[in-house]
């Protein structure tokens, strides 16, 4: 069969100027050009770093400095220990994203336990519906429901004679994190768990027939059938949350930090933002945004670490 | 409401564009046209507009990094502007888009800072913008000799300054604010720029105690506050609501108080930073000093926190709220006289509104007259299209007219000019002015007085200064025919108190409670400070605004002793010193060239 099948090929391959290789290669390009382009040309943004970088005046206008940036970050205790702050913002809220991922997987499998339909979609559109809108307007959402004058949250409570006095609810620094998560939980529910929904769909309905005629009842199939069945899908998700860990973004934490609650609502983006941006610095913030860079690379290696005692292999 | 405003505005603007259209394909004249006379009373708006204008409409971009409205200008002012010049005024304001200098550095990097830019200093960002050639040269192609009759006539000073400071002698980029008349004594008209303002009805009620310190406040806020604990639409009362929006170096409302005692942030040349200098003796103080005025304001704050004297809103609002909440009647006190929005004439005719309810320790901190011009600068934008548009409107606003106008709106609407040719307030300005919700005549342009006021937020001419038509001063309640009105109640009452003062400055003059900072020319731009020391004011800068607000709303004494010692642990570490020691090198400069 074989020399059959590559004489058949043959003329296709002389037909072209180009081997196989290389049309393989020309086929993947456009995607190469796109990693080069989003990935490793900002990279040239490091150059500021090295600079006394001001907006407005082109580079090479601006003094050279070296690694003065680097040096001040740790140079000075404080400035040390603010860079840690925000690293430990960062780790913790990344963290506590990492223990809610199972938020949603138990979302999942408890809506598709409903046998109303129509209740169930209902469910689903409504905690859906708030992945879909920005931030910005969450805040709002967040300012409507707890400001001190005209909060419904105040106003219902100073109508229940709970307390005496609006209180400004988004300006306390008490359980900040946990806060945030919720928020966090609240917007992304219905949307995360749109995944392990298809998931328990794409479950084999055989396996849950076999087990009713066995005798097990709601939560034995759940513990046994469903849970097992959207493991991997789990996994791949969690993989990629720790590739991302450090990316926690700003925006969240951007429309809600105040001065009460800054010290723990600073993550690393928040503080490259408010550094460069506000403060006008952006050779230092840039300095500041490399340090991501270490920690990706440091994870990934624990990754591969970890990857090579578990399984035996490394992954890099 | 709103919509069909919006909807008459669109209509009649369709209508002008096509009049302009018209009109340039028949004469096809660029812009070499000038507008109507500049000086001499401006018509009618109505007449105006009937006269087509003659060229495009075009909308310039107006980057102001003071004013507090963001969006196209609307209302009596975006007509005038209209009707006279064509123009429509699309103002972008750095504190409401992004807060601090996030706007200044986004349109810095894009390399065009608009077209009409109004700096709030002449320090770095106004130098850099120089630099890097974001401003445009006046001198160019003789744009200022043509098209700034006005400025030249009005502000000779003021052009001679900035070539000297900032263009190397023969350049000029810009041209500073309130630019007065070349005398001694304070330049505010009835009030200051900052003096305690107290709901004057409530004190009296509560039986005018007597207030030595600034911490005698509290007490009296606390009485006035048990008087009247409801506003007029029946939301709590507060001694002190406050907002970010305006925090710079440090918490701009604490900084109030060392206003309120002759100490203000900047010398009267270099640019702000971490101390505060006195007016007119030889006397810093750093902020962070632990018996300076800034920190016997942030002590202040926490205890009237503690007393339910602070609005809790005020870390989350902004200064348009707290305008609001001035109008309704939720505030017994305000650091600033022109944020007196409570004082309705229905409400002073009750006798109800603020007033100056001085200290015995006050020593306000007062502006002298400057020919040279302040700090905040005008400036065009290098990539204007039309600069000799730009610069026309501009120069229309350092004109007599254009002052009346810009302010007080066309003639016939808020003003009239009386037999003598003074001005007067007609019916419409009474109610209106200084900004109250008052409607405006669909031919005036429409929607409110307030809403329509120029929203750029920056002074061209001293409006105490007088006026060469009428002789008044530019500020209407100056003129003659204002002065000559009878007081109204409340007036009558403050009076009656302060023995026989009729206005606050003339009260605080008298009693010798003002630090005049003289105006000095140097010859030289300020300073700037090098990179190195830019970059740890600015990381101080934002530990002292969050920990001054933290400390504000600390729970007890003793957070707030434990914050305050992390702050000023903190901004130490972070090089507080060198900036500070940098700052009070310059203010001595200061001293030596007031002594000049």
């Amino acid at each position: 069969m074989e020399p059959v099948t590559r004489e058949e090929l043959k003329p296709a391959r002389s037909g072209g100027i180009l081997s196989e290789r290389y049309r393989l290669f020309l086929y993947a390009l456009p995607f190469l050009v796109l990693v080069f382009l989003f990935s490793y040309l900002p990279l040239y943004g490091w150059i500021y770093s090295l600079y006394n970088y001001r907006p407005g005046f082109k580079l090479s206008d601006t003094p050279f400095v070296g690694l003065q940036w680097f040096r001040s970050i740790f140079a000075n205790p404080t400035q040390t220990a603010e860079v840690g702050r925000v690293m430990k913002n960062t780790i913790a809220m990344s963290s506590l994203g990492i223990l809610t991922s199972v938020l949603p997987v138990a979302f999942a499998i408890l809506l598709s336990e409903i046998k109303a339909m129509r209740f169930k979609k209902t469910v689903q559109i409504l905690t859906t519906l708030p992945n879909f809108i920005s931030w910005v307007l969450v805040y709002a959402i967040a300012f409507a429901l707890f400001n001190v004058d005209n909060g419904l949250i105040n106003k219902i409570m100073i109508g229940l004679g709970l307390q005496e006095r609006g209180i400004n609810y988004l300006a306390t620094d008490n359980h900040t994190w946990l806060s945030m998560i919720l928020w966090n939980t609240w917007k992304g529910l219905g949307w995360g768990a749109i995944m392990y929904i298809a998931a328990i769909t794409s479950i084999d309905q055989e396996l849950y027939d076999a087990a009713k005629v066995d005798g097990a009842g709601r939560f034995r199939m759940i513990w046994n059938i469903t849970i097992p069945g959207i493991m991997p899908t789990y996994f791949v998700l969690l993989m990629l949350q720790i590739a991302n860990f450090i990316n926690n973004g700003m925006e969240q934490y951007f429309v809600f930090q105040n001065p009460i609650n800054k010290d723990h609502i600073e993550v690393l983006d928040l503080y490259v933002y408010n550094a460069g941006m506000l403060g006008t610095n952006f050779s230092f913030a840039t300095a500041v945004s490399m340090l991501k860079s270490l920690i990706s690379i440091g994870l990934l290696l624990f990754a591969n670490k970890l990857s090579k005692w578990v399984r035996g292999e490394s992954i890099i | 409401m709103n919509k069909k405003i919006r909807k008459a505005g669109l209509a009649s603007t369709a209508a002008l564009l096509a009049l302009s259209l018209a009109a340039c394909s028949s004469n096809n004249n660029g812009g070499d046209a000038s507008p109507s006379a500049s000086t001499g009373a401006s018509a009618g708006a109505s007449q105006e507009a009937s006269a087509s204008p003659a060229r495009d409409e075009y909308t310039i971009d107006v980057f102001s990094m003071l004013s507090n409205f963001s969006g196209e200008q609307q209302g009596w002012f975006a007509k005038v502007v209209k009707d006279k010049f064509n123009l429509k005024l699309n103002i972008i304001s750095s504190n409401l888009e992004g807060g601090g200098d996030v706007k200044f550095n986004a349109m810095m990097s894009s390399g065009d800072l608009g077209d009409l830019v109004v700096f709030g200093d002449d320090g770095q960002k106004y130098q850099d913008a120089i630099k890097a050639g974001m401003l445009l040269d006046w001198t160019q192609n003789g744009l200022l000799d043509t098209h700034g009759k006005n400025i030249m006539q009005y502000a000779p000073k003021a052009i001679e300054k900035n070539k000297v400071n900032f263009g190397g002698g023969s350049k000029v980029y810009g041209i500073g604010f309130d630019v007065g008349e070349d005398k001694d004594g304070p330049s505010e008209g009835k009030d200051l720029t900052y003096h305690p303002n107290l709901r004057f009805d409530l004190y009296q009620q509560i039986g005018s105690p007597a207030i030595k310190t600034m911490e005698d406040y509290l007490p009296v806020l606390k009485k006035m506050q048990e008087l009247e604990p409801k506003s007029d639409s029946g939301r709590p009362t507060y001694a002190f609501s406050m907002w970010k929006d305006w925090d710079g170096n440090m918490m701009m409302n604490t900084k109030a108080w060392a206003g309120l005692h002759g100490f203000d942030e900047t010398d009267g040349f270099s640019n702000g930073g971490f101390t505060l200098i006195s007016a007119d003796k030889d006397e810093i103080q750093g902020v962070l000093d632990e018996d300076g005025y800034y920190m016997r304001g942030l002590k202040l704050y926490f205890d009237a926190n503690q007393m339910g004297l602070v609005d809790p809103d005020s870390l989350t609002q902004t200064f348009d709220d707290v305008v609001n909440k001035m109008t309704d009647g939720q505030l017994l006190f305000t650091w600033f006289p022109w944020m007196n929005t409570y004082n309705t004439p229905e409400r002073l005719a009750e006798g109800k509104g603020f007033a100056l309810v001085p200290f015995e320790e006050e020593r306000t901190f007062s502006y002298g007259f400057n020919p040279y011009g302040g700090n905040r600068v005008w400036a065009i934008g290098a990539k204007a299209k039309n600069p000799e548009r730009i610069m026309e409107f501009l120069d229309w606003m350092y004109s007599p007219e254009g002052v009346i106008v810009s302010n007080y709106g066309p003639e016939g609407l808020a003003w009239k000019k009386g037999a003598d040719g003074k001005l007067e307030l007609t019916d419409l300005g009474n109610e209106a002015f200084p900004s109250n919700q008052t409607p405006i005549p669909e031919e005036f342009g429409g929607g409110t007085w307030k809403d329509g006021q120029n929203q750029i937020n920056n002074t061209t001419l001293k409006m105490t200064a007088t006026n060469p038509e009428t002789g008044d001063p530019y500020q209407y309640d100056l003129w003659t025919s204002y002065l000559a009105k009878a007081p109204n109640k409340l007036e009558e009452n403050w009076r009656a108190a302060m023995g026989g003062a009729t206005t606050a400055r003339e009260y605080l003059e008298k009693n010798g409670k003002l630090a005049v900072n003289k105006q000095i020319f140097t010859g030289t731009a300020p300073e700037l400070i090098s990179d190195d020391l830019s970059q740890k004011q600015s990381q101080v800068a934002q530990v002292i605004k969050q920990y001054s607000w933290k400390m504000v709303f600390a729970k007890d004494e003793a957070e707030f002793d434990k914050l305050k010692n992390e702050m000023i642990e903190k901004s130490k570490g972070l090089g507080y010193d060198d900036v500070l020691n940098w700052n009070k090198e310059q203010n001595e400069k200061t001293f030596g060239y007031r002594k000049q």
